[in-house]
């Protein structure tokens, strides 16, 4: 079906705020990781925390809030690439939306 | 062996057959996995054209009604007993799957889960909902990952026992007991297995799409495996309709409005 047509003869209007509620639904789902017997999610502040250690293991509260021990270098990796992955998309579905305004 | 089971018996108004084929196999396109299908012979058409990996014949309970009709949504519990898969996706036979997201619930450090929060496409900011005002969240029976462990089948077991005292347990948290749902049943029959408090493990970590009332899905394309639709909500205010529309893509939902998702599959 084309829906561009049903949207004209419907004289839709394109509702933004909804736009960008589906897409943090999205993307916020694939930033979630599990790793080491842990919940994580790939942000900005875990990944700061993990940058900011020295030590190779290290315990680290997961989603759960449960401690969990984890190799510091291994999770970071991990997450550091599923941030760069999920947001690079979350940025390029982003700019498709903003242009519609 | 992981896998998926769906349950499905028709009803006057609705071929849940004919929805779990086209869910079983967009399971099998996007998850890579095997779909055990739980129905009765009155659902089970003469020329089948798609093969489930196991067809489970069992007798659906016709007992439940719902404002439109009769409802066969009882007897859920038997998903584990059904299982033939160590490692299971529970799904609703509405559930639209378009990506891989589901198969990350097998990676969670637990034996049981299903989604605690949901959003509503077009309404972002929709309220949660409770089994009443004085009493829990609600959790969702449209999808549940659970493992052949003790625990797990001791939650199933459960949610027998509060299907059949549905009425009890409508008591005592004040909702409507006239008709069974499985959200409640199962929001019951976790906090009982856990000792009767919650447990965050139980939840899966994301929130359940929904495409509620006023709100229509249609595909943007006629492929079998399609991921993109446009969604077009009927907004009302001041007694006039405002059509306001958003495109998604590569996201799974949960269509409530069973007319829309057979216009879904069988466009």
């Amino acid at each position: 079906m084309d829906t561009t047509i049903l949207i004209s003869e419907a004289k839709a209007r394109f509702n933004h705020n909804s736009a960008k509620a589906y897409l943090k639904d999205k993307y916020d789902s694939k930033l979630i990781v599990a790793d080491q017997s842990g919940l994580w999610k790939a942000d900005t502040q875990t990944i700061t925390f993990l940058s900011a250690m020295d030590d190779n293991f290290i315990v680290l509260m997961d989603t759960f809030n449960n401690p969990v021990e984890v190799n510091r270098d291994k999770l970071l990796v991990l997450l550091k690439e599923t941030y760069n992955k999920v947001m690079l998309e979350w940025h390029k579905e982003w700019k498709e939306l903003e242009s519609k305004r | 062996m992981r896998g998926a089971l769906l349950f499905a018996f028709n009803s006057p108004k609705f071929n849940y057959y004919e929805m779990a084929v086209a869910t079983a196999k967009r399971i099998n396109h996007f998850l890579g996995l095997p779909v055990t299908i739980v129905t009765d012979n009155d659902s089970l058409p003469k020329k089948q054209s798609y093969t489930f990996d196991n067809v489970i014949l069992a007798d659906a309970d016709k007992t439940n009604k719902r404002d439109w009709g009769v409802w066969y949504n009882k007897g859920r519990y038997r998903a584990y007993q059904f299982s033939p898969y160590a490692e299971t996706i529970l799904l609703d036979t509405d559930y639209m799957v378009n990506s891989d997201k589901l198969l990350k619930t097998f990676d969670l450090p637990t034996d049981f889960c299903c989604h605690d929060t949901t959003s509503f496409l077009m309404h972002p900011n929709a309220v949660q909902e409770m089994l009443s005002v004085y009493s829990f969240n609600t959790l969702w029976a449209t999808v549940v990952m659970f493992k052949k462990t003790k625990r797990a089948e001791q939650i199933f077991n459960c949610l027998e026992m509060v299907q059949n005292n549905f009425d009890h347990y409508a008591n005592i948290h004040g909702f409507i007991s006239a008709t069974f749902r499985n959200d409640y049943g199962l929001t019951l029959a976790t906090r009982i297995a856990n000792g009767h408090t919650t447990t965050k493990e139980d939840v899966i970590p994301w929130n359940l799409l929904h495409v509620g009332k006023n709100t229509s899905v249609y595909r943007k394309n006629n492929d079998e495996y399609n991921t993109e639709y446009t969604v077009m909500f009927d907004n009302w205010q001041r007694g006039k309709i405002r059509k306001e529309y958003i495109n998604i893509k590569d996201m799974d939902f949960h269509v409530m409005n069973k007319e829309n998702f057979m216009e879904l599959i069988s466009e």
